[in-house]
């Protein structure tokens, strides 16, 4: 393993204080219904939330992201930016992500002083862009050299990962049950990379319905502990 | 283009306080009605119409709107847009719409009945200024099989755009592809068979109406699923899950009821014909 890989280590950590572990995208809405209940539930909840949402979603676009990058086409960035964005339609998962992104961008920028994280910052300022994890998190593995399916692989195992820490919280779980279901996870993980590496532009944003509609739903729950 | 199966084409603007239309074509196997003035508000609406009863094997249809300054405009379909088999390629349907400044656009056709092994593509693209209000809505059905086998379609794939002063504002895609998804499960259909969805684009949105429609649709009996949430630009989105067509458009007609009274400040007509 190389230092590069370990200095994105960093980033998958879900200790990382970008606010992650406030937003639960909705599973919060299934807790609460007694649909998440218990490990099987919510191992269930999460197949779901990767291979139905995630992939078409963040994984996709941190895919097109490093291509981006690769081909220099910096304008094709800021326009999955606005893809991404506009394509979230419940408004606390779009703005808690806008929040998890800008917070992330602040940070891996005075972290690794990398250009382009620079340019997203200004970008964003400017009002032209809105800040998204799975942007930054591609850009800094781009600029670390990390390969492109390491990317969407380490991507997809944060945003994973900060789910379960917050599934073991809210159900609540087990830390040994959490750690059991991140180890059973990693297959789905792989496989979920080698669907986005097959996916194509037209196949962005696709939406599971149940899942968004639980994330809309969130917006008018009484009690809660997470902000999404 | 020439291998279109269907194709329409309308643009309207305001005349002394009427909407009319100051160009209509269709060519093929897509029609618009004559006009219908429900009251005296001038706001029109127009039918649009499938003469072949449904979409077939590789059928292409397209449709191009636009509402100048001041217009104001329903359009709906005569009956459910229904989708038989599509053994070679799939149906598609692509609309444009353009809005300008000050225009009111309600778009809302009957659901989709997507037949056995049917696989249909659609793409709604907006182009709207701002000032404009446009609203859309879709239900789609579990479709329709000689055994009564419910989602035993192929794909059912929804595309729509809105562009806010050229900027995309709104972008939803809804793929349903039962083969390869449990949709009757967890996070997809959630145990529902139908799916309805509303997206309204206005400068007038604000919470208190959003309070308001949740608390209306909340009064709805039947067993359903439903959830309202602003977009990224002035506007919302609703999503409802629920076990019949009736449900949702009961829901639906409710909600459009009170936005078109509040934005449009009009009673709508009943627009159902059956």
């Amino acid at each position: 393993m190389n230092n590069n890989i370990l200095s994105l280590f960093q980033l998958c950590d879900s200790n990382l204080p970008t606010g992650a572990f406030s937003h639960s995208f909705g599973l919060e809405s299934y807790i609460q219904e007694d649909q998440v209940k218990d490990q099987e539930t919510f191992f269930q909840w999460l197949k779901v939330y990767l291979h139905e949402q995630l992939i078409y979603s963040d994984g996709l676009a941190s895919r097109l992201v490093y291509e981006a990058l690769m081909d220099e086409d910096i304008q094709e960035i800021w326009n999955l930016d606005r893809l991404l964005t506009v394509q979230n339609l419940p408004r606390e998962t779009r703005e808690g992500t806008q929040m998890i992104g800008d917070r992330m961008l602040k940070l891996t920028e005075s972290l690794y002083g990398m250009p382009i994280l620079s340019q997203y910052r200004a970008e964003i300022k400017r009002k032209s862009s809105f800040g998204h994890p799975a942007i930054v998190f591609s850009m800094v593995a781009h600029g670390l050299g990390v390969t492109k399916p390491d990317t969407i692989l380490y991507y997809l195992y944060s945003a994973i990962s900060s789910q379960v820490q917050n599934a073991v919280r809210a159900i609540p779980l087990g830390q040994t049950a959490g750690q059991t279901i991140t180890h059973n996870f990693i297959p789905e993980l792989t496989q979920a990379v080698e669907r986005i590496l097959q996916l194509t532009k037209d196949d962005f944003g696709i939406v599971s319905p149940g899942i968004e509609l639980s994330q809309m739903k969130h917006e008018r729950v009484n009690i809660r502990i997470f902000m999404s | 283009m020439t291998d279109w199966t269907g194709t329409l084409s309308l643009d309207l603007e305001e005349r002394k306080g009427k909407t009319v239309a100051k160009r209509v074509y269709f060519q093929g196997a897509l029609k618009v009605m004559r006009p219908i003035y429900f009251d005296d508000s001038g706001q029109v609406c127009y039918y649009l119409l499938n003469p072949g009863g449904g979409y077939l094997d590789g059928d292409r249809y397209k449709m191009e709107i636009s509402a100048d300054e001041g217009s104001k405009v329903t359009l709906t379909t005569q009956s459910a847009t229904k989708v038989y088999k599509t053994p070679k390629g799939y149906a598609y349907q692509e609309t444009q719409i353009h809005l300008q400044k000050g225009s009111y656009l309600e778009y809302l056709p009957d659901p989709l009945i997507a037949y056995e092994n049917a696989h249909y593509k659609q793409k709604n693209v907006v182009h709207m200024e701002s000032g404009a209000t446009f609203i859309y809505t879709d239900i789609l059905t579990p479709g329709w099989s000689p055994e009564g086998k419910k989602f035993s379609y192929n794909t059912i794939q929804l595309v729509t755009e809105v562009y806010l002063n050229g900027k995309l504002g709104v972008f939803d895609h809804i793929k349903l592809m039962p083969e390869k998804q449990t949709l009757s499960g967890l996070g997809f259909m959630e145990g529902f068979t139908h799916l309805g969805s509303m997206i309204a684009v206005s400068e007038y949105t604000n919470n208190s109406l959003l309070d308001e429609l949740y608390e209306v649709i909340q009064i709805e009996e039947s067993s359903f699923k439903f959830g309202i949430s602003k977009l990224a630009v002035p506007g919302f989105s609703i999503r409802i899950l629920a076990h019949s067509t009736q449900v949702i458009e009961r829901i639906l007609d409710q909600c459009q009821k009170i936005i078109s009274e509040k934005w449009n400040n009009r009673t709508p007509s009943f627009l159902r014909k059956y």
